[in-house]
């Protein structure tokens, strides 16, 4: 398998409708070569050559970690994003060769954990189907409580059911009742661990039952789904060592622009979770529009810190230490 | 306080009441008694259970079993051992519901001998406080013969277990809750290190 910037260039094996909206990607070497290693619940991010940029979606893997001979993604088609799940939906056909990074891992299973409570809606399924794969050789105790939007969206929750039963609880809309998260939460015992990923109200709902329930944040993990459409006005900035001005389009985020005119910096899930893309700002003339999971709310208020894979700014002038 | 200078030896923390707990368990021994009382004057009026835990076990007699009986709204059990204490404690923990937080007070020796029990329930530094009290003597652990001392103060003693001369590391394990010590002439046969007060 090539090597191009550290990335991977894969082969498509196969394509899969799982939903109405999410299709299912196999992705080996085109040597045949085990691909590299990972942990339940990482990700990897997909190159997609657009007209005159690159989009990068990061993608979890849903394979089994005991199995490298191929990857696993499922991608969601989203109308309204940047276009990205559009391009893999349409001009990606089984053959073809795509490029990805290395696999990397935000949502990880804690090791120390007496049971796992898994609460996932909708494509946010993906990271935790490799975390039950990798707890397959684990005696620890699971749930795993799974909403989705009606049978036909139901496919990948059926597949879980017929793999780990009755650990497996379904909520389809209309069939099941509503999944109430603070009651699958009551009465856990210690040592219990909770990993939601899914829409942000049902993260924000698992986050909050927690909280009233005693759990510590160092047992509460969730994964927000990348907002791809989650651009906004246009603003440019600049990079404080070359002087550089940067101008960033609505549908654009800062990061991507960064990248657009030439430039690299450190990222990892381009989604405000991980850390790795913390910028310093040197220099503010107006607001700092943050929406990252990252910085704490003493450094959004402090104006000191951005996030530029996700945050923005209505600004006159802002410089970056970049 | 402990001296701070032993980068492996915990920092310990003063109790004050944990937010968001739904049931507080607080356990103490000896001295750590000031420490529980201390904290159920800081908890007074927040209406959740409170348990607690008090060995009357101490290396320089101190006992507040008095003062904590004047705290009946609160289930009181109490202990002639430490390890009577920890081992209660251990089926406490296992039948406990997350949410509950755990206080505990004494010295380093009940410390870390009941930090090995909240572990082994993955409670985290959100869910536990420990405030240390007494004396600075030590625990410490062969790694010739697996023995552990306690009240360990000088820097050279002979081990019980195999009796080899030991020097004692400004190592602390909190998987094994001891200091560690090694045969003190190991290099030079003969040779010991000075004598001396240790923490001191």
């Amino acid at each position: 398998m090539s090597q191009n910037n550290g990335t991977l260039n894969l082969r498509v094996a196969r394509i899969e409708s799982v939903t109405p909206e999410i299709k299912r990607f196999t992705l080996v070497s085109p040597t045949g070569a085990h691909l590299p290693a990972f942990s339940g619940g990482s990700h990897v991010v997909v190159l997609i050559a657009n007209q005159n940029n690159t989009l990068r979606n990061p993608y979890s893997l849903l394979s089994s970690p005991y199995d490298t001979s191929s990857y696993q993604i499922a991608v969601r088609r989203v109308e309204s994003g940047r276009g990205g799940s559009v391009l893999l939906h349409e001009n990606v056909s089984e053959g073809d060769l795509m490029e990805v990074t290395p696999p990397a891992n935000l949502f990880p299973l804690i090791k120390q954990a007496r049971l796992h409570m898994f609460i996932a809606g909708g494509v946010g399924i993906t990271p935790i189907i490799s975390q039950l794969e990798e707890l397959r050789l684990s005696k620890v105790p699971f749930e795993l409580h799974y909403a989705v939007r009606g049978e036909e969206h139901a496919q990948l929750g059926k597949e879980l059911q017929a793999t780990y039963g009755e650990q497996v609880h379904l909520y389809r809309k209309g069939i099941e009742s509503r999944m109430d998260i603070c009651r699958i939460l009551t009465g856990r015992p210690l040592g219990s661990h909770v990993y939601a990923c899914g829409p942000d109200s049902m993260i924000d709902a698992t986050l909050t039952s927690a909280r009233n329930l005693g759990w510590t944040d160092s047992h509460v993990h969730f994964e927000r789904f990348l907002e791809q459409s989650s651009g906004g006005e246009a603003f440019s900035f600049t990079l404080g060592r070359s002087g550089t001005t940067i101008e960033v389009s609505p549908d654009q985020t800062m990061l991507e622009a960064v990248e657009a005119a030439g430039y690299t910096m450190p990222y990892l899930c381009r989604g405000g979770a991980c850390g790795h893309c913390e910028t310093e700002v040197l220099e503010l003339d107006g607001e700092l529009l943050h929406t990252d999971d990252w910085l704490s709310e003493e450094d959004k208020t402090s104006r000191k810190k951005i996030m530029p894979c996700v945050s923005r700014a209505k600004c006159n002038r802002l410089v970056i230490d970049l | 306080m402990l001296i701070t200078g032993i980068k492996s030896r915990p920092v310990y923390d003063r109790l004050q009441p944990l937010p968001g707990g739904t049931r507080h368990i607080i356990a103490g021994q000896g001295s750590g008694g000031r420490a529980m009382l201390r904290l159920l004057d800081d908890m007074v009026g927040q209406d959740r259970p409170i348990t607690l835990l008090y060995s009357q076990e101490s290396f320089s007699g101190q006992d507040f079993l008095a003062g904590l009986q004047q705290h009946p709204s609160h289930q009181l059990k109490v202990y002639a051992s430490n390890q009577a204490l920890i081992d209660d404690l251990n089926d406490l923990l296992f039948d406990a519901r997350m949410g509950t937080r755990l206080y505990l007070a004494g010295s380093e020796s009940f410390l870390g001998s009941a930090m090995q029990v909240a572990t082994r329930f993955d409670l985290n530094r959100d869910e536990v406080l420990r405030e240390h009290s007494g004396t600075l003597v030590r625990r410490v652990w062969c790694v010739h013969c697996d023995t552990y001392t306690e009240n360990v103060t000088q820097r050279v003693y002979d081990c019980p277990g195999c009796g080899v001369t030991l020097v004692v590391r400004d190592h602390y394990s909190r998987r094994l809750a001891a200091f560690q010590a090694v045969k003190a002439d190991a290099e030079v046969p003969g040779e010991l290190p000075e004598a001396e007060e240790l923490d001191t």
